[in-house]
């Protein structure tokens, strides 16, 4: 979806949990003020470019209108939970990435009086930059019953939570009306043994994700049926989709 | 003033040839052959005064020798005073690698028996370089330079980059263009270049020597050979003399249908006359050669023979094309030469002039769409130059047959089609002033001077020019402009320059102007036909593929189930109408001069019909007229009724405009100006037509006609709108979001090294390539709408794949009225449109943006939600 599109959903959010608010492609929890951004892959064209695409830079600016246009509408908050896969990892760091992942943490930092990093699986480096922010870095965070989590590797205490929230996935869901398909990102709401399960798009611009629609794997290491869950597509603002299932249903009618 | 590109008027004699040699090389002539063919005759003199020929005649034997006799005999008489030095004083480019070889033997066997005659060695150095060239060979030739290189455009393009090689090239005196008629594509705008970088290296001026089969414009493809020259004058050609041999071979061609009717026929029965039919001419001659259009095609033949007359066809039958290997390719090569083999299949690799011995018969199954194209194919036949080319034409549906009726006419009237390069082409400027720029520095106007001595860049203006430069010296993108710079720009000096360790390495690895494909098999999953493969599917399209989609193959509708490995797996026999476009399928296209023959054609039989002439007179017409027999023109008078009674015939003066009514509405455009040209206006139309009515519409093309599907069509508004003046702004729009465009993006991106698909010691996979640029192209849009790399691949799809001038052409008919149109309700399409609509449709026409599209899905779901 155009940059300048996903700009306004920041404006028109959609309470998707009680008291969980989808804002554009972030999680606001309003009563705890607590805000989370998944999967920023921060250097992805630079990871491109290293591999002989000469791709255009465009990625830091967009996420950085996208966070400052985010924390306008939620203004300063107590948390910034970064949901894993911070930085995206292809061989060595130039400059130009460090400088961009610390201006991304500065500009949470400013907006927030705490950055939580969740590890995810492409943050093999987070450690030296979380030294260098004094930051902690956590497989897993509780806010009261509420667990974030990237979703790669399962961890024992999320039993204890009522609501998981998650990335790693990347959702992203392709509409067909018989003749042409188009791929939106999404947020994905379910259940795991009882307790609800959020699945959040990716915060990267560019890419718009993986097709759940297509795709067999699941890729979060738990056990859920995939098609029983919400989906809330995000373009100029959060459509509720309905069930996967009865998407997947309708379109092939 | 005179043109300085003339054609010859008369050869010299046999006489006046033998006193311009010298006494080794006229003393074997004489013995050898005893006298001098006709091309020779005429490019000899020419040669030895240093004058740049270009010679038209028909593959065949003595071409090597044209060229080349001239050449040995300087070099032969060098030797003799001990002059011969460390240099290259010729080279030899072929777009066919094959070819090099044997140019290597035919020339290297001439030289032998002279150095035999003469009982010494003349010490002539010949060496074939290309990308299969050993390391060793190499080192080779450095130590000793050939006098003698026979090469490929690419690796020519490498020689010129390579600093110790160049010292060789710094004094060429002649540059032999081979096969110069398949050229008229990037790989020729690519070479053409070259060419002029060659002339710059050396000192001397380069005598330039074309080899071309019958084509047209001769003086185009001259004008391409020699480029202009910057004189005190200002611009002009360079020299460059003619000789149009043509076609010296005498040809007798005729069409076959296996069946009387081609309507009232099984498929099976079809397909068991048709091989009955290739069997029986097979065992009528010696040895014969079958083109088929697709390698999917050569290999159904192969098959179908071999399992039809199991005792005739065993070892003795082969199949060559493209995707072969290439050691299966030389093997069936080195059998025809040798006459073991009965009969070969190819689909189009066997038409260019590779030696392949002694064929009586070319059967050509399906029309080969151009005449130029059919008599290179026919002219395989037939061994001695003054032989007789005897060709078949096969056909199988009524459009076919109407085709190569007058195809067959035209080859008897000899008028052949005419062919273009392709001009401006920034991404190939981009490799070749990257790879300049890593010889030497350069002065950037001397740079656009140098570059506009091309044909094929004569033209390009400066600021195109200055954006590749831009481009390449990473100014467009100003946040990370060390990453793509690729040379340095200085505008206070005006110079430029290499950048990067790597920049050699990135250019000699990813050099060249033939985009990477890669195919998948579509194979048939379950039922009678199971396993069987039906065709190949381009890699890309098998990614946009979801089960349940039915596309079109081959003619033939398939139901995509799933993939293993490189196979796709479909049901066979689905009537749904396609659900995805099938861009994938390049199909030769029609030319458009053969076109308008057809289109003349149904004028006149148009008027035979409404004058009330009986069928016996107007078929006494086709006979004569096409010069064909009492069966064909028995089926053509058939068809052509059918249409005249259902609705009229459309022909040249004629567009007629089907309107009806299926699953949607459709208008189906009578409009024979080949694909390239329908391509063209089906998009424009649809577009005009889409926006009006706000949502996306279908398109289907095929030579004949074109169709576009949808809910509200406003044909008539479409029709006034659009103008020759306005289509390059209407498509400009209409193809911004269409697969072909990201398809030819990429393409252009690799050409502009803007995608290396070679980096660092890694290859890339076409799929990947295709998703990244995707990607690249959606960025660099916003960077700007005439990024070059950008403008390209639209320059690419508006006059490559289609064919934006001759569409003009038909627009201006259109408007000053000299085409009418008229407009005919139908229930079901008529027999001229059956074919097009058959295949289903090719392309969207996107005008509904991707949030649009998305509010729409969601009113239509959550409706049925309720």
């Amino acid at each position: 979806m155009e940059h300048d599109i996903i700009l306004t959903s920041y404006e028109h959010g959609r309470e998707i949990l009680p008291g969980i608010y989808a804002l554009g492609k972030a999680l606001w929890l309003k009563t705890l003020s607590m805000v989370v951004i998944a999967d920023l892959h921060i250097g992805y064209e630079e990871a491109l470019n290293k591999e002989g695409f000469l791709m255009p830079r465009q990625q830091f600016r967009q996420t950085t209108e996208e966070l400052e246009k985010l924390f306008k509408i939620t203004g300063k908050v107590n948390s910034v939970i970064v949901l894993g896969d911070l930085k995206h990892e292809f061989g060595e760091i130039s400059k130009q990435e460090w400088f961009e992942t610390f201006a991304v943490l500065d500009l949470l930092a400013k907006n927030s009086k705490e950055i939580i990093l969740i590890k995810g699986n492409h943050d093999t480096i987070l450690e030296p930059i979380a030294k260098r922010k004094n930051l902690e870095i956590k497989e897993i965070y509780f806010a009261n019953d509420v667990a974030f989590w990237h979703g790669h590797k399962f961890h024992v205490e999320l039993v204890k939570a009522k609501t998981i929230i998650a990335g790693h996935m990347h959702p992203a869901i392709s509409l067909y009306d018989g003749v042409k398909s188009e791929l939106y990102k999404c947020f994905l709401v379910g259940k795991w043994k009882g307790k609800n399960l959020v699945i959040m798009p990716s915060f990267l611009p560019i890419v718009e994700g993986m097709d759940v629609l297509k795709s067999k794997e699941l890729w979060l290491d738990l056990k859920f049926n995939i098609n029983n869950f919400n989906t809330y597509v995000i373009a100029d603002k959060i459509y509720d989709f309905g069930k996967l299932k009865e998407i997947a249903k309708r379109m092939s009618s | 003033m005179v043109g300085r590109i003339r054609f010859m008027k008369r050869p010299a004699s046999n006489e006046q040839v033998f006193t311009l040699l010298g006494n080794t090389v006229a003393s074997w002539f004489r013995k050898k052959f005893g006298s001098f063919t006709l091309s020779q005759r005429y490019a000899i003199p020419a040669i030895k005064a240093r004058k740049s020929i270009l010679v038209s005649s028909p593959t065949g034997s003595g071409k090597t020798l044209c060229a080349f006799t001239a050449i040995l005999d300087y070099l032969i008489e060098l030797s003799k005073r001990n002059e011969l030095e460390d240099k290259v004083y010729c080279v030899y480019v072929s777009p066919l690698r094959a070819l090099s070889r044997d140019i290597e033997v035919n020339l290297k066997g001439p030289l032998a028996e002279m150095q035999e005659q003469e009982g010494k060695e003349f010490g002539i150095r010949i060496a074939v370089r290309t990308g299969d060239t050993t390391q060793s060979e190499r080192a080779a030739m450095l130590k000793k330079p050939p006098h003698i290189l026979i090469t490929t455009p690419e690796t020519l393009a490498i020689l010129l980059t390579t600093k110790r090689f160049r010292e060789f090239l710094r004094a060429v005196e002649f540059c032999i263009v081979d096969e110069i008629h398949a050229m008229a594509n990037k790989r020729g705008t690519h070479l053409s270049l070259s060419l002029e970088r060659l002339q710059h290296i050396s000192v001397m001026p380069i005598t330039r020597i074309g080899l071309s089969a019958t084509v047209a414009p001769l003086e185009l493809v001259a004008r391409f050979l020699v480029g202009y020259e910057k004189t005190a004058k200002g611009w002009q050609e360079r020299e460059c003399w003619i000789a149009d041999v043509g076609f010296e071979k005498k040809i007798d061609v005729s069409v076959l249908t296996p069946t009387e009717s081609l309507i009232y026929v099984h498929a099976e029965e079809l397909s068991d006359k048709l091989y009955e039919l290739i069997d029986k001419l097979v065992q009528e001659h010696r040895t014969t050669l079958i083109f088929t259009n697709t390698r999917s095609a050569t290999e159904r033949v192969v098959h179908h023979l071999k399992e039809r007359f199991p005792s005739k066809y065993v070892e003795n039958i082969g199949a060559h094309h493209s995707s072969l290997s290439r050691h299966s390719r030389l093997s069936i090569e080195q059998r025809l030469r040798n006459g073991e083999l009965r009969v070969v299949v190819t689909s189009t690799s066997l038409e260019l002039g590779i030696d392949i011995g002694y064929i009586d018969l070319v059967i050509l199954l399906g029309s080969p769409k151009s005449v130029a194209r059919a008599m290179q194919r026919i002219g395989r036949a037939g061994h001695k130059l003054h032989e007789t080319a005897k060709g078949r034409f096969i056909v199988l549906d009524q459009d076919d047959l109407v085709e190569c009726s007058v195809m067959q006419k035209a080859i008897k009237e000899k008028k052949i089609d005419k062919i273009d390069f392709p001009r401006n082409c920034l991404d190939v400027l981009a490799q070749h002033i990257y790879g300049m720029a890593i010889e030497q520095r350069w002065n950037v106007d001397e740079l656009y001077n140098l570059v506009r001595q091309s044909y094929c860049y004569h033209e390009l203006n400066r600021e195109d020019f200055f954006a590749v430069i831009s481009y390449l010296a990473g100014e467009y993108a100003l946040e990370a402009r060390d990453v793509y710079a690729k040379i340095w720009y200085d505008s206070e000096t005006r110079e430029i320059g290499r950048r990067g360790k790597l920049a050699r390495m990135i250019y000699m690895t990813n050099i060249g102007t033939i985009p990477d494909e890669s195919y998948v098999n579509v194979v048939i999953a379950g039922g009678e036909r199971k396993g069987v493969k039906v065709g190949v599917i381009d890699e890309g399209f098998l990614e946009r593929l979801r089960p349940g989609d039915v596309f079109v193959l081959g003619g033939e509708r398939y139901e995509f189930l799933y993939t293993r490995g490189m196979n796709a797996y479909v049901k066979a026999s689905v009537y749904r109408p396609p659900t995805i476009p099938s861009w994938f399928s390049e199909i030769l296209p029609l030319s458009f001069d053969l076109a308008c023959e057809i289109q003349r054609f149904r004028r006149l039989m148009a008027e035979k019909f409404t004058r009330g002439m009986s069928a016996e007179e107007i078929k006494g017409f086709i006979k004569k007229h096409l010069h064909v027999d009492d069966k064909i023109a028995n089926a053509i008078y058939q068809y052509f009724y059918d249409q005249h009674a259902y609705i009229g015939i459309p022909h040249e003066r004629l567009m007629l405009i089907e309107h009806y009514k299926a699953e949607k509405n459709f208008l189906v455009f009578h409009s024979l100006y080949g694909r390239r040209v329908n391509d063209a206006l089906s998009r424009a139309y649809a577009y005009v037509i889409a926006q009006a009515g706000g949502r996306d519409v279908q398109i289907g093309i095929n030579d004949n006609g074109f169709f576009i599907g949808g809910e509200k069509l406003h044909a008539e508004k479409a029709l006034k709108f659009v103008t020759s003046e306005n289509i390059d702004e209407i498509l400009k729009e209409a193809i911004d979001r269409t697969e072909i465009l990201k398809r030819r993006f990429r393409h252009c991106a690799t050409r502009g090294l803007m995608i290396l698909r070679s980096y660092k010691g890694k290859t890339k996979s076409v799929g990947r390539q295709q998703m990244k640029s995707e990607m690249l192209m959606h960025a660099v849009r916003k960077i700007s709408q005439e990024f070059p790399i950008l403008k390209e691949a639209r320059r690419e799809v508006m006059e490559d794949v289609m064919d934006v001038a001759n569409a003009k052409k038909v627009l201006d008919w259109l408007h000053s009225k000299k085409i009418r149109v008229k407009h005919v309700n139908v229930k079901v399409p008529s027999p001229f449109a059956l074919n097009l609509i058959m295949q289903g449709y090719a392309d969207l026409i996107k005008i509904e943006d991707k949030l649009e599209f998305l509010k729409r899905m969601y009113d239509a779901i959550k409706k049925m939600q309720k």
